[in-house]
């Protein structure tokens, strides 16, 4: 078993995201089934193979460094939970 | 009536003024509100569209038309980014999202007059094949067994894309396909679902699954209307840099049934004794229609499919992982309080995704993380060079492949696995296309012993989408599949 209580926990805390205990035996098996799934590539021999990231055979553009007045702050603070001024607020992060 | 409107049919009988736009959007809000049971729509824009529709009417009576298709209304998956009306992704932490900008695809439909009658449901961030994951509920197929009165899955993760077409509550929709998203709820519905190459249409205002995988494309009732709608929303868009810069072709205009002398593959590896006897019967038929039209039907060799599955269940999650990282309650959608920073992160991302997108976070989390990188992320992507070479070599013998669109028929919402591996079984037939960055269609050719339909996947090139209509509207054409759903939610 791959995913044990201790596991899901230490992988939830780095996804940020909280599991609670009755959701951890079920999560535990979902996630044994997609690893035992997902393993089957082991047996591929890869060695000579690159990988590819991206199906796009094509140069990656770049734009030109102009300065433009979209994304004003106004616009960008219009969906956040809590504001003030023009900032983003969160809870206390230093105490 | 209604069943023989198409967005081609449409614009004749507009120009004819023998309906108005405003006649048209309200006969479609009729019959979203009538269908309310089939849980299509996730938001109706009924008083915007109307507006919309006058603005049309308007622009028609003036001769100031923005292209033919001007004043057609038209549905859109729910993970399209529209100004001023809430985009949600079928997700808790999104369901109170009112985006300031309009995704390029959006704009090009409105550039072309075509007018949105709202957002249809979805998996949630189109992680699903079943539209059982959506946080709005089920879309229910409008497809019945003939054997039972049980409800089916649309299919997923556009379902709401693909019902809302089969059952009349728009002519023509837009999805988006990461793994099979567009074709695979064609296929369950009857309806015409096409997966454009990666890179032709502009991925920017869509919210992000796995960025290498996601396109953009139409569920329509005809191979004409999915070309008429490709025109419309493809093209280069700076504001994607892994938009193409090939130029598009005028895909409706350039239509044609001609495959004499083309090779059509049939790849030995997507045959099974799984597959229902019925869907096998069709791939055949269909493949002995081609040839009596002129085409030659070659075996080919597609060596590394069944390594398309697992590569994707690590390649999607992992870019999964990282794009809904960006959900964590301080710019926008869900918060949930918490003691202090890290609390509240944790609380909204548990409280604000569901089971499928959580359970995916997880595995992208983990194949990303220090000391599994390799063993997974990088070992998966080398799986996909493997697939793609097969792709690549197969088209230097055969001009397009055709294949099942899905291993079943819809089957029924209760009978969904609980296993998630068994449902990420649906894509099975799907997903390598994705992996590969090629376009893929999935067209209905018959119906089968219950009365419900089956898709077949015919798939090209990159940027071979002109040859990927012309063959699949020769199939469209010889066929001339008229099959309907029998309308069960007019009560």
């Amino acid at each position: 078993m791959e995913f044990d209580k201790k596991s899901l926990l230490k992988l939830g805390k780095l996804a940020r995201i909280s599991i609670s205990d009755d959701k951890l035996n079920n999560l535990s098996k979902d996630l044994n089934s997609i690893l035992e799934f997902v393993d089957q590539l082991k047996e591929i021999k890869t060695d000579q193979v690159d990988p590819t990231s991206n199906s796009l055979n094509q140069k990656l553009e770049v734009r030109d460094d102009k300065v433009d007045t979209k994304n004003s702050a106004e616009d960008i603070l219009e969906n956040a939970p809590e504001k003030e001024m023009d900032f983003f607020v969160v809870p206390k992060v230093i105490e | 009536m209604k069943d023989s409107y198409t967005l081609k049919s449409l614009a004749v009988l507009l120009e004819n003024n023998k309906i108005s736009s405003k006649e048209l959007t309200s006969e479609y809000l009729k019959n979203i509100e009538n269908g309310k049971e089939l849980n299509c729509y996730n938001t109706i824009s009924q008083e915007k569209a109307l507006i919309d529709a006058e603005k049309s009417d308007e622009r028609r009576k003036s001769q100031n038309l923005r292209s033919k298709y001007d004043g057609i209304p038209i549905g859109i998956k729910d993970l399209f980014c529209t100004k001023g009306v809430t985009t949600t992704a079928s997700s808790k932490i999104l369901s109170n999202f009112v985006p300031n900008y309009e995704s390029t695809v959006t704009q090009n439909c409105d550039d072309a007059g075509l007018i949105s009658l709202g957002k249809l449901n979805c998996d949630e961030f189109a992680m699903g094949s079943t539209n059982k994951t959506s946080f709005f509920g089920s879309v229910k197929n409008p497809w019945k067994s003939v054997n039972s009165d049980n409800e089916l899955v649309p299919g997923g993760s556009s379902g709401g894309s693909a019902a809302a077409v089969s059952g009349d509550l728009c002519v023509a929709s837009l999805g988006t396909d990461t793994g099979g998203s567009i074709r695979q709820p064609a296929s369950f519905t009857g309806t015409v679902g096409l997966k454009p190459s990666y890179g032709r249409v502009s991925r920017w205002g869509i919210v992000a699954f796995a960025s290498s995988l996601d396109q953009a494309g139409p569920i329509t009732k005809t191979v004409e209307d999915a070309a008429i709608l490709l025109d419309i929303i493809s093209g280069h868009d700076e504001k994607d840099s892994t938009s193409s810069v090939n130029p598009k072709e005028n895909y409706y205009e350039n239509l044609n049934s001609d495959i004499k002398g083309m090779k059509i593959g049939i790849p030995k590896e997507f045959r099974s004794d799984k597959l229902p006897a019925s869907t096998q019967k069709s791939w055949d038929e269909c493949a002995n229609l081609l040839k009596n039209n002129g085409a030659e039907i070659v075996d080919i060799s597609l060596p590394h499919t069944m390594s398309a599955l697992p590569a994707y269940y690590i390649i999607a999650p992992a870019e999964a992982s990282s794009n809904l990282a960006r959900y964590d309650g301080v710019r926008y959608g869900l918060r949930v309080k918490g003691n202090d920073l890290i609390d509240m992160y944790e609380k909204t991302r548990s409280e604000g995704f569901g089971d499928e997108v959580k359970r995916r976070i997880l595995i992208g989390t983990y194949v990303l993380s220090s000391g599994y990188y390799d063993a997974y992320y990088i070992k998966a992507q080398k799986i996909r060079s493997l697939i793609k070479s097969d792709y690549v070599e197969a088209f230097k013998k055969v001009d397009a492949i055709l294949t099942p669109s899905t291993p079943s028929t819809a089957f029924e919402i209760a009978n969904e696995p609980s296993d998630p591996v068994q449902n990420y079984l649906n894509d099975i037939f799907t997903v390598p296309v994705n992996l590969a960055g090629l376009p893929g269609i999935s067209i209905p050719f018959a119906n089968d012993e219950n009365n419900l339909p089956i898709g077949l996947q015919l798939i090209t090139n990159s940027f071979e989408e002109q040859k990927l209509l012309n063959v699949a509207r020769n199939i469209e054409e010889t066929i001339n599949y008229s099959e309907t759903p029998t309308k069960w939610w007019l009560k």
